[in-house]
């Protein structure tokens, strides 16, 4: 009976498998697909001068060759795209996002002790089934959705990090290129980061922004000490107590002592100057995502460049002064002030990256760069924060960011200018592997 | 109550200014002109303050004014040093690490929000500098910090550096938690009693000294041996137990505080103040013979069980006695009417009007230990100036100007004016493109 059940799961295994490669548009990175000789359009390569009339080949998903029409041959055996009238960017990278995340995020603000509802909390005992902390792998609980691939690629995002969305310590990310629906081929890099978020504990230590602030601080302190006991204790361990395994200390090694990115959420200005603080205490390697009272703090982050992944979210942080003083104010702050966020901090000469942020919706994102843009941000400032600024932040730029041969063939195809209001997402290359969304009339 | 109309109003100057700095910048230079000058420790001056970078550098008649400084004309009106708060809660994102009994660790420095519109409520009663403290639900809070009221400046120059370290204590039923109905499945926080109070405090400083110890052991042994764990929670009472940081300790009842003043001199500890002690006049002469100042309401006793026997002759009869008492508001609104405040005792206690004035200038200015350079108006002390429309301890007094550093960061005059050209706009007809 035994080995008849492991027969049939076999087989069952196989059929889906079959189905799976059945359903899939495209085959998944990894295996071979078609090759593609995109032609006729404008190329704007973001590593060099843009080409009027180019030619982009795409060979196992890579770019194989990209230039002029009159100087890339198109391969034989490619599949023609046609292409004319359209322009052909990289890819879009957003550094920070929740994509594919499923818990609902917890509340922000700070929970009062006194506050809480402990009765509630009693009676509903539930299993946390990813607890958060510094050893979490977001990868483990994000449930892709076709829906929400193709809601990217309209937008243009074709490499995503995915965030997690709850705790202090939060978790750890992964980098996703969008290229299909099952998870795996997906994969970039898992373990992209950990992500920190100045937000309290429910019910229990610590409860308030300063005893969080005390608690992470804390916490990489003891990370250290862990790593250095460990490593006292490799070198010569007669006589020494072995240290106690803690996963958590574990987890948080890397981070603090082998300079693994750290990113920080900051949701004001305040946020971005308590984070730079623990920065340089334990000279982290950070990013701060959020950011965008950014503007606020330019002195601070002239003095402390760090990697900035700026929301496109022009609402006035809860706290601030522009939102607490009535709602006149605070139109005015988001429709005038606050949009000016990126364009301050390139005229400051302060590098960052554009991301989707929390929004599950990417629709709006290309039209709130589009608001950066109108509030006096230069278009090609504009280009590099969405492809290899980011790039460069998650120390991808070798493979992605730019349209040249030898990297990733993450490319989409747009119907007029990029930043254009009437500009739309034609087609869209991820790992080579080729999505239509708007039929081009010749 | 008007006041209550004005945080909203200056923010809409501020913002109308365009420059997201206070409008008012004078660049730290200013001559303020024909007014009774209440210097609180020189007496009293009918002339002009001179301020340039920011530093007092004269006080008397005929000042010249150096080209391009502004001139505030104060005829018929009182000048004073800025009022000092010595003891609140504004322009802190979050009060209480509650969650623990013992929380040295959590620091009200790292979460200042110096957007708090209880900075501009505070610069319309002419206060210019604060203590703003962690709260009082837990035995030892966190450390606590000093700040100026320079609204629409980055918080880290609202930072006084001077300022003496403190750490907040607590006792009694803030403490104990006695208002508090425990939750089935919640367990009541130690401790819950006043001695459980106490009891933890000391348990928790003989923690600190072998901490203390513990380091101290490590330093003077071999360097191969491994140093001891590192804590945020002990390195913060060390410092009380080094005299590096001082105690503020809320309490009420004369009881508890006599035993937490024998505590702190078993541990040899310095108590700066205590906070409210509703019942300091009965244990006036001990806290004078300690040197131990008090932080008091003016009046509002008998608002729970720990504070029925207080009276409103407390702060005056305490002060008479020899104690440094000032008078604080514990609140972002009460913040502009300490003037008002520190008045009352004098109908209750009998104080002069400049003993009553000492209450909220230089004797909070000695509790943190910023009194050489603020809390008086001295030739070489910073330019923390608030200009009154009466004496300030009269009751048809109000707050006209209040001036940080030689910068006016609240002109009354100004405000009104803009207040009643914004009506005027709103009042107006729309044209075309008009928001609404």
């Amino acid at each position: 009976m035994k080995h008849s059940a492991r027969v049939s799961g076999s087989i069952i295994l196989f059929f889906i498998t079959v189905a799976a490669f059945v359903l899939t548009a495209a085959p998944p990175a990894g295996d071979v697909g078609p090759t593609y000789a995109i032609r006729n359009c404008r190329i704007v390569p973001v590593a060099g001068p843009a080409v009027e009339k180019g030619t982009i080949v795409i060979r196992d998903g890579l770019i194989e060759s990209i230039g002029p029409a009159d100087k890339v041959k198109v391969p034989e055996d490619a599949e023609i795209v046609e292409a004319e009238g359209l322009v052909a960017y990289p890819g879009l990278i957003s550094a920070f996002s929740n994509l594919f995340m499923e818990q609902p995020a917890r509340a922000e603000g700070q929970a009062s002790p006194f506050a809480e509802a402990p009765q509630a909390q009693a009676q509903q005992p539930q299993e946390d089934r990813f607890p958060p902390g510094p050893g979490l792998l977001v990868l483990d609980q994000l449930k892709p959705r076709k829906a929400t691939v193709d809601g990217f690629h309209k937008a243009g995002f074709t490499t995503v990090l995915s965030a997690p969305t709850r705790g202090i310590f939060e978790g750890q990310s992964v980098v996703l290129n969008l290229n299909g629906e099952p998870l795996p081929p997906m994969v970039v890099r898992n373990g992209a980061a950990l992500h920190i978020n100045f937000t309290t504990e429910r019910g229990g230590y610590p409860s308030s922004l300063m005893g969080t602030i005390a608690h992470i601080r804390q916490s990489f302190i003891d990370a250290d000490y862990y790593a250095a006991r460990q490593a006292q204790y490799a070198k010569g361990p007669a006589g020494l107590k072995r240290t106690a395994y803690d996963p958590r200390l574990e987890a948080l090694v890397p981070f603090v002592r082998d300079r693994k990115p750290v990113v920080f959420q900051c949701n004001n200005v305040e946020d971005i100057k308590r984070a730079l603080k623990i920065v340089a205490e334990f000279k982290i390697n950070a990013m701060l995502a959020g950011a965008t009272e950014a503007w606020r703090a330019v002195d601070v982050l002239k003095k402390n460049p760090v990697p900035l992944l700026v929301a496109l979210d022009f609402r006035p942080p809860a706290a601030s002064m522009y939102a607490t003083q009535g709602e006149e104010m605070r139109k005015k702050a988001e429709a005038e002030i606050y949009p000016a966020n990126a364009a301050t901090l390139a005229k400051e000469g302060i590098a960052f990256a554009f991301v989707s942020g929390a929004n599950a919706d990417a629709s709006s994102v290309l039209k709130n760069v589009r608001a950066a843009i109108k509030a006096g941000l230069a278009e090609d400032v504009a280009l590099k924060a969405l492809t290899i600024q980011p790039a460069r932040y998650l120390g991808l730029d070798k493979t992605l960011g730019t349209l040249e041969p030898g990297k990733i063939a993450n490319v989409i195809l747009v119907k007029g200018g990029i930043f254009d209001d009437k500009g739309q997402i034609a087609r869209v290359f991820v790992d080579g592997v080729l999505f239509t969304y708007t039929e081009v009339s010749k | 109550m008007k006041n209550a109309a004005l945080p909203r109003f200056t923010v809409f100057a501020l913002l109308a200014a365009a420059a997201l700095l206070p409008a008012f910048a004078d660049g730290g230079d200013i001559l303020i002109k024909n007014g009774t000058v209440l210097t609180v420790t020189k007496g009293v001056v009918k002339g002009d303050v001179l301020v340039v970078n920011g530093i007092i550098k004269e006080i008397g008649e005929n000042i010249a004014a150096p080209p391009g400084v502004r001139i505030v004309d104060a005829t018929g009106r009182f000048v004073l040093p800025g009022i000092i708060d010595s003891h609140t809660h504004v322009a802190l994102a979050g009060t209480n690490e509650g969650s623990e009994a013992i929380t040295p660790e959590a620091d009200v420095g790292t979460v200042i929000n110096a957007d708090d519109t209880a900075i501009l409520t505070a610069l319309s009663g002419g206060v210019t500098m604060v203590h703003t403290m962690h709260g009082s639900a837990n035995p030892i809070g966190g450390p606590n910090v000093v700040l100026k009221m320079k609204w629409g400046r980055p918080s880290e120059e609202l930072v006084v550096k001077e300022a003496l370290p403190t750490l907040k204590f607590a006792l009694g039923e803030n403490v104990k938690q006695s208002g508090r109905t425990v939750q089935p499945g919640q367990t009541q926080r130690y401790p819950a009693t006043r001695m459980g109070a106490n009891a933890i405090i000391r348990r928790e400083f003989e923690k600190a000294r072998n901490y203390m110890a513990q380091w101290d052991r490590y330093k003077r042994a071999a360097a191969a041996k491994t140093p001891p764990r590192k804590d945020l929670r002990m390195e913060v009472l060390a410092e009380v137990l080094r005299g590096e940081r001082v105690a503020r300790c809320h309490s009420y009842q004369a009881t508890e505080t006599l035993e937490f003043m024998e505590l702190a001199k078993e541990f040899g500890f310095k108590i700066q103040c205590f906070e409210h002690i509703w019942e300091g006049y009965k244990i006036a002469d001990e806290l004078a013979a300690a040197g131990i100042g008090i932080s008091v309401f003016a009046d509002s006793w008998a608002y729970k069980m720990e504070a029925a026997e207080g009276i409103a002759y407390d702060a005056g009869y305490c002060a008479k006695r020899g104690v440094l008492v000032s008078i604080n508001s514990d609140s972002g609104e009460r913040i502009r009417r300490l003037f008002n405040d520190a008045a009352k005792t004098m109908k209750y206690g009998g104080l002069a009007e400049d003993e009553a004035l000492r209450l909220v200038t230089i004797n909070p200015a000695i509790q943190l230990g910023v009194d050489k350079i603020v809390g008086s108006l001295e030739v070489g002390k910073q330019g923390d100036i608030a200009v009154f429309s009466e004496h300030p301890m009269s009751a048809y007094t109000r707050c006209d100007m209040t001036i940080i550093e030689g910068d006016v960061y609240f002109d009354r005059d100004a405000l009104v004016k803009e207040r009643e050209e914004a009506a005027k706009k709103a009042a107006a007809p729309r044209g075309d493109g008009g928001v609404s």
